[in-house]
């Protein structure tokens, strides 16, 4: 063949080498690996970290909860009571609620469990829920120890705001005054049917400088109203002057006028 | 898109949850009131669900979105894999977070809820440029070269 006719045989040829299909080689040792191999990859990995953060957290969720070791009842119907409500260390509801009553209440006393039982979820649904009223608490203990005992461990819940589910799981485990009804079994398993709280550091809280605090004040406030019984109540306009007020009855049928009136001032 | 605007974006994206995530773990480990309005924050902050194994859930969000951030300055084929591999557990576990907050814990977190979202364009935006075609690595122009003298014929 000349010289021209090789010259033109190789500009025939050309194109059809570019256009030509790739053959897949094996990838060598030492190249990067093949797109589908980096997709596999990535696939194992999110699927390998989601595993371990999920079993991870809930490993860890309930090793510090704690074991049931005492029964417990009505856990769902006060986790659904109080399930969505602001609470923020003693106050339950909505802060600029435009009327506010704070209650004094022993762990121990049968009147706070007959009010706590039947009168506190209806004033939750009618009052609290609708951001209304907002409720303050303020354990005192004069009953007996595990009056104090109950309510060191219900303060403690407050700092990580659900002393509310405490209280009302405890009034609804209420035991016989100074029977020694208020064990640690008894505590944790509280502790643990409340939804999202951390029961070792209640623990850990309840004896701790904050919670005797607390204590102090809410028994300061309790004299400075010049009451001597549990339950008792004060009730006025948020930021206001809060008059004490004894209800007839443990309904909420009680409160309600009070609560009106109060809510119709603030619309004034 | 180009590749350059899809690491600008999963820069200042990663950037952004990087700083809500330390803001938790700074409110955290200060004790100090977060800034919300639901008031769920300190409740959900405080739970149980919010650390693993003694580590805040806020802390591992911060070592997250910086791992994101810095696939994001680079342009190998392997921190394009990291990128969307952290982004996309990241997200499978936000969401799992999501089920905790509603189910668990009855309380909503703001900053969370935007952490998740921010999460949410992160796994996409990291998804998309691993399955592209790699950018050839810009060349550098050929240098000209002087004209070879043509050969001096000698007399």
């Amino acid at each position: 063949m000349s010289k021209g006719a090789r010259i033109r045989q190789q500009r025939v040829q050309a194109p059809q080498r570019s256009g030509a299909k790739r053959v897949k080689t094996p990838t060598p040792p030492g190249q990067p690996p093949s797109r589908r191999n980096l997709y596999l990859g990535v696939l194992g990995a999110v699927i390998l970290l989601a595993i371990v953060l999920v079993g991870a957290s809930v490993l860890s969720s309930r090793s510090s909860s704690s074991p049931k070791t005492a029964s417990i009842s009505s856990a769902a119907a006060t986790a659904k009571l109080l399930a969505g409500i602001h609470q923020r260390g003693t106050t339950l509801g909505n802060p600029g609620a435009p009327v506010t009553m704070q209650e004094f209440a022993d762990i121990q006393c049968p009147g706070c469990d007959q009010y706590m039982t039947t009168a506190f979820p209806d004033i939750v649904r009618k009052y609290i829920r609708t951001g209304k009223v907002k409720v303050e608490w303020n354990g005192i203990a004069f009953i007996g120890p595990d009056s104090e005992k109950g309510l060191r461990f219900v303060n403690a819940a407050g700092h990580q705001n659900r002393l509310w589910n405490v209280a009302e799981l405890l009034y609804r485990n209420q035991g016989q005054e100074n029977s020694g009804w208020v064990t640690n079994e008894l505590l944790r398993s509280a502790g643990a049917a409340v939804p999202g709280l951390d029961v070792n550091r209640v623990e850990q809280e309840a004896n701790g400088a904050a919670v005797n605090r607390q204590m102090a004040a809410a028994a300061n406030l309790y004299s400075e109203y010049g009451f001597n019984q549990t339950p008792s109540f004060a009730i006025g306009p948020t930021g206001g002057t809060l008059q004490p007020f004894n209800p007839s009855s443990y309904s909420v049928g009680s409160f309600a006028p009070t609560f009106d009136k109060y809510i119709q001032q603030s619309k004034q | 898109m180009s590749d350059r605007t899809l690491r600008v974006a999963i820069c200042v994206l990663a950037a952004a949850g990087a700083a809500i995530a330390g803001y938790l773990l700074y409110e955290r480990w200060t004790g100090g009131p977060l800034i919300c309005s639901s008031g769920g924050c300190e409740t959900v902050q405080n739970s149980r669900y919010s650390k693993i194994a003694g580590v805040p859930v806020a802390l591992l969000g911060l070592l997250a979105y910086a791992g994101i951030f810095v696939t994001g300055l680079l342009r190998t084929e392997l921190a394009r894999a990291v990128g969307a591999a952290l982004a996309v557990s990241g997200l499978a576990f936000a969401l799992y977070l999501v089920y905790v907050q509603n189910s668990k814990i009855h309380a909503w977190c703001q900053w969370c809820l935007a952490s998740d979202a921010i999460l949410a364009v992160l796994a996409v935006l990291t998804v998309v440029r691993l399955l592209r075609e790699p950018e050839p690595l810009a060349v550098a122009a050929p240098v000209a070269r002087p004209q070879a003298r043509a050969p001096q014929r000698r007399r």
